[in-house]
């Protein structure tokens, strides 16, 4: 079956170095491992979505300085609700807010001065001798007359209806600034603390959301999830390996060559300072199946010769094994290293950069493992054969035809039908590939946190109900600079931000905006008595600055922090918006550049957006054209490989069409379910890259070895394929498609979307590998395959 | 201005024979003999001669946590009407507030509220502005209404003060005494739930004070210095205060400081703030 082993090879003689030390090297591998594990403690969890864009980018730097100038970054945003009549506007709602209030000021990483609630504001309201500021508490209501003075008062405030508290009364926001966004999962779990021991009336409830609970929850959320479905997904593997080979060896080995390449990968990450990404979750998975699958060839061609070598001691066995399986392995291990260099050339987003990285150190750290430290291990081991494979030994045995296993039979079978019809699965495939481009058409670029959510999780809750009665909790900022100190004084620069709010508040979905315009055409208004006509903006220079003056007799001396700078030079303007996804933001981050560069900016002032938004447009924007680019870049690189290692660019080419008709594949699945583009389903191009390949060259490499071998090429050449690689592909399919299937289960709905489309990446790429790669070859009889020779010997 | 003068000896008198049954007291005993209570040390502090009127010239220095500072100068005038203190700020630049001015009457009960009035020349008009707390801030700075009224005093009416050991500023031997709320409500009015001032023991002024906020962290520190003795009268040139919690800065710097010039009553009048200087 197998060509016999040349002893004096260089990979004889290599092997059998490699064997003669089997202990020492063994213990140098646990001593790798143990010592790479160590540092895994250290790894650092990065789970905002600030990680996807490189440091030094422009967008991240203004909203750096935006956040130093202004003290704005990613609130927490408690929303208490009341169903009664009176909304919150009683003694006992209002009690909670001041309570909630102080308890915040106490808390760790709240910013005690960046706290926005009722009982933390002014009101500025005219009498009839003239303005006063005084703190919407400044008599602490205790009968619902003076609560009901309170919502007059607010009602009166256009600034605060609908951002502070709901037009209809039914709900205030406490806004509150984190010191440290990254310390948004701890934060956003004292405040889910906090809150439930708040004594509630029936008609009252309290809702935790915005930015920082998103991101605080959104990192602890897949954590979770990821620490539970992750050893799943390696028990499954490693079962399915047991079920493969039915011994100890046959599932102990993958399972040492799993934990050494996910220890080392994880071990150098956190030696480096690389980060744990929100994305990196989905890396051990990838790891494992890696690993295991380097084992699986190994081990299959271990049972195999040692079923046809009942006389070879354990050192041969080894050696001969491996001498058979080096190159294949080598060469899958060089492909797939090629695709997630490709990846991590092409992306910009350090996550995926780093993905793409270690990803490729883990494909070498499991390839070293499956050449060194496996052949040391089973040359220590005596041989023992596998029940699936004694059969294989009659047939050495006895020269009948050997009766197969329920495995190498359903491969076999597979082969069948592929020989039988080759010209069906070429059409088929050339379905797929024409499915996945008009699907691709439908395919939509969308990115939310909170989609990743299932829909009864309270964070889903509170953004549902807060964004019912508020004007939206996610933020546009909009930093307005002008040259000079005091320029924002100037009446022809107040109306320019206030012609500016008027305009984004005409898209559908901006639901209001906060600016110093605001105040000012309060402060105008009680001036005059609180009549309605005066609620505009200072005609001078010198009314503004007076006003300023006016405000500051009693007010505390850093009020307007938050949306003015201290010289009065630069402005923030909050636009609100109900949604944080990018179908939702994109459009509006567009409208408002076109109204920046058409009409806003120019020598006296000028203005660019900023915050959260603005970041996360800024990324999400690049994922479209990012993933066209890594999916060519990753294509190529395999390509190159592929040919290289064949030294034949139609093998290259071979080799790729699996991975087309895969692609292509998901694409249409993409495009007909209504699956976006996010971070999460663009990665799957590339792990299906990396990961499929190691099909096609399993299969172009044994088609190669079998071709060459025979003198006349039948279908019953190529059929030899499926019981041997092909049920070894067959056991590598499984274990990658469960152990990615089994994301399914996650929790979070990105995973599942992500887990479904690999699983089914895989499966078309298993598919397409055993049945058009050997319909290909018996349809164009590839040179490079050796049908030449084969043909010449004939 | 008689009146004033009887308090201040009356004072004066009472402190002498407390001293010395203070000295047995075991807060005195504990540290050194030399030093007095906290409560005639508060006294002293109060029976200072401050003059019954004065105008100086006020600039104010503010500057927030990233150091970018705003400059106003003022022109101000401050005189006693028994227990009543009036004061009148003119602005006198930048150029967008000058003619900007604020009238105050403080009444010595502190059940009446205070009286202010604003004139803000872009409108023309002099608005009376609702009384403020006693623990708001005043003009942008960051002393509060309190802090202003009481000027280099302190408040025994709020405060009870107890003496916690020598202190020393700039090379000036002082005593340090703490004030504490007489009681939660007068520490959330005021907004301070301590206070520690080390006074200077030769003339009896505070040359450094810190305030905690009610949630006990340290609020702001409160230096004085430039202190020379005017016209017989022992007076503060600078006033810095920074604010821990929010980093902003106020620096008062007092010029041209006079304690004789006549100070007519007519300055203290709405029509005066809106003629202007």
């Amino acid at each position: 079956m197998h060509s016999p082993v040349d002893q004096n090879s260089k990979a004889w003689q290599f092997f059998r170095t490699i064997t003669a030390a089997p202990l020492l090297s063994i213990l140098l591998s646990i001593c790798l491992i143990i010592g790479f594990a160590n540092a895994i403690p250290r790894l650092e969890k990065d789970t905002r979505s600030d990680a996807f864009m490189p440091k030094g980018h422009p967008a991240r730097l203004l909203s750096e300085q935006a956040r130093a100038t202004f003290g704005l970054g990613d609130p927490m945003i408690i929303a208490i609700i009341n169903t009664g009549p009176e909304g919150v506007f009683n003694p006992h709602t209002l009690q909670l807010v001041e309570q909630l209030t102080r308890q915040l000021q106490a808390v760790n990483n709240i910013d005690p001065e960046g706290i926005t609630s009722l009982a933390t504001e002014n009101n500025i309201i005219g009498s009839a001798e003239g303005m006063e500021v005084e703190p919407f508490f400044e008599y602490f209501p205790e009968t619902s007359e003076a609560a009901a003075q309170i919502r007059s008062a607010v009602m009166a405030f256009p600034l605060y209806v609908g951002t502070l508290v709901a037009e209809d009364g039914s709900g205030t926001l406490i806004i509150a600034e984190q010191v440290d966004s990254d310390l948004a999962q701890s934060t956003y779990k004292t405040l889910m603390a906090l809150v439930a021991t708040a004594s509630l009336n029936d008609d009252e409830s309290i809702h935790i959301a915005g930015e920082g609970a998103l991101s605080g929850y959104f990192g602890a959320y897949i954590d979770a999830d990821a620490s539970r479905i992750t050893p799943l997904s390696a028990l499954l593997i490693i079962a399915l390996c047991f079920l493969a080979f039915g011994t100890l060896r046959g599932t102990l080995i993958p399972a040492f060559v799993v934990l050494a390449t996910t220890a080392s990968t994880l071990g150098l990450m956190a030696t480096l300072g690389v980060s744990f990404f929100i994305i990196t979750s989905a890396l051990p998975v990838v790891l494992i199946g890696i690993a295991v699958a380097d084992s699986i060839h190994i081990l299959t061609e271990y049972y195999e010769v040692s079923a046809q070598g009942p006389q070879l001691k354990p050192r041969e066995l080894a050696t001969i094994t491996m001498c058979r399986i080096w190159r294949p392995i080598t060469l899958t291990s060089l492909t797939t290293v090629a695709g997630f260099f490709g990846l991590s050339l092409a992306t910009i987003m350090p996550p995926m950069k780093y993905f793409g990285l270690f990803a490729l150190f883990g494909v070498s750290i499991a390839w070293l493992y499956s050449l060194f430290i496996v052949p040391a291990l089973l040359s220590l081991l005596k041989r023992r054969p596998s029940r699936s494979y004694q059969n294989r030994a009659h047939d050495v045995d006895t020269g009948k035809a050997a009766p197969l296993d329920f495995f190498a039979r359903i491969a076999s079978a597979i082969g069948a039908v592929s020989l039988a019809q080759p010209k069906l699965l070429l059409s088929l495939g050339i379905l797929t590939i024409i499915a996945g481009m008009h699907g691709s058409t439908k395919i939509e670029l969308d990115e939310s946190l909170l989609a990743a959510f299932q829909a009864d999780e309270p964070i889903v809750l509170a953004n549902t109900a807060i964004n019912k009665a508020f004007d939206g909790t996610y933020f546009l900022d909009v930093m307005v600079t002008t040259p000079e100190t005091e320029d924002l004084f100037k009446p022809s620069n107040l109306q320019k931000i206030e012609a500016l709010q008027a305009h984004m508040e005409q898209h559908p979905d901006v639901k209001g905006s906060t600016s110093i315009a605001d105040y000012l055409k309060q402060m105008n208004r009680a001036m005059h008595a609180n009549a309605p006509q005066y609620y505009r903006l200072p005609e001078s220079v010198d009314l503004s600055a007076q006003y300023f003056l006016l405000y500051s007799v009693t007010a505390d001396p850093t009020d307007f922090d938050e949306i003015i700078d201290y010289d009065y030079r630069l402005a923030n303007i909050r636009i609100n918006l109900e949604k944080e996804n990018y179908k939702t933001i994109a459009p509006v981050v567009e409208y408002l550049n076109l109204y920046l560069e058409s009409t806003f900016n120019d020598d006296a002032i000028s203005a660019q957006p900023t915050g959260r938004t603005y970041i996360n447009y800024a990324w999400m924007q690049r994922l479209g054209e990012g993933h066209i680019t890594g999916l060519s870049v990753t294509l190529s690189m395999v390509f190159i490989m592929a040919a290289i290692s064949f030294r034949s660019l139609g093998a290259g080419f071979f080799c790729l069409t699996p991975i087309i008709v895969t692609i292509s594949g998901i694409y249409a699945y993409m495009g007909y379910t209504g699956i976006s583009l996010s971070v999460s389903s663009s990665m799957f191009a590339a792990i299906a890259i990396g990961l499929g390949v190691d099909f096609s060259i399993h299969t172009v490499e044994r088609l190669q070895t079998l071709i060459g071998q025979s003198s006349s090429v039948t279908d019953q050449t190529l059929l030899a394929l499926f019981p041997s690689t092909g049920r070894a592909l067959l056991f590598n399919f499984l274990t990658l498609a469960s152990g990615f299937g089994i994301l399914v289960f996650s929790k979070v709905v990105i995973l599942q979307e992500f887990g479904t489309c690999v699983a089914l990446a895989i499966t078309i790429s298993f598919l397409s590998s055993m049945t058009l790669l050997p319909a290909m070859a018996k349809t164009f009889k590839p040179r490079f395959l050796g049908y030449h020779s084969a043909l010449a010997k004939h | 201005m008689k009146k004033l003068l009887l308090i201040t000896c009356l004072l004066s008198t009472l402190s002498l024979p407390l001293w010395a049954e203070t000295d047995k007291t075991p807060a005195a005993l504990n540290d050194s003999a030399t030093l007095p209570t906290g409560e005639d040390v508060a006294r002293l502090i109060n029976s200072r001669d401050e003059g019954v009127f004065v105008s100086r010239k006020l600039s104010l220095l503010l500057s927030d946590k990233r150091g970018k500072t705003r400059h106003r100068e003022t022109m101000s005038y401050r005189k006693y009407y028994a227990g009543e203190k009036r004061t009148v700020i003119f602005y006198l630049s930048p150029k967008n507030v000058k003619g900007t001015a604020f009238l105050t009457y403080d009444y010595e009960q502190p059940e009446q509220e205070d009286d202010q009035w604003l004139y803000l020349p872009a409108l023309r008009k002099v608005r009376r502005i609702s009384a403020a707390d006693r623990g708001d801030y005043f003009l942008g700075t960051d002393m509060t209404y309190e802090d202003i009224k009481l000027e280099t005093r302190v408040s025994t009416t709020d405060f009870t003060f107890h003496t916690v050991g020598p202190c020393e500023i700039n090379g000036f031997p002082g005593v340090e005494i703490e004030g504490q709320p007489i009681d939660q409500a007068r520490a959330r009015e005021l907004g301070y739930s301590k206070t520690r001032s080390c006074v200077d023991k030769a003339i009896w002024m505070v040359r450094r004070s810190q305030f905690w906020d009610i949630k006990g962290e340290l609020l702001k520190t409160v230096d004085i210095s430039g202190l020379e003795k005017i016209q017989g009268i022992w007076t503060q040139k600078v006033i810095h205060v920074e604010n821990h919690k929010t980093g902003h800065r106020t620096q008062l710097t007092f010029n041209d400081v006079d304690y004789q010039r006549p100070v007519a009553d007519d300055i203290f009048t709405t029509q005066s703030i809106k003629r202007g200087l």
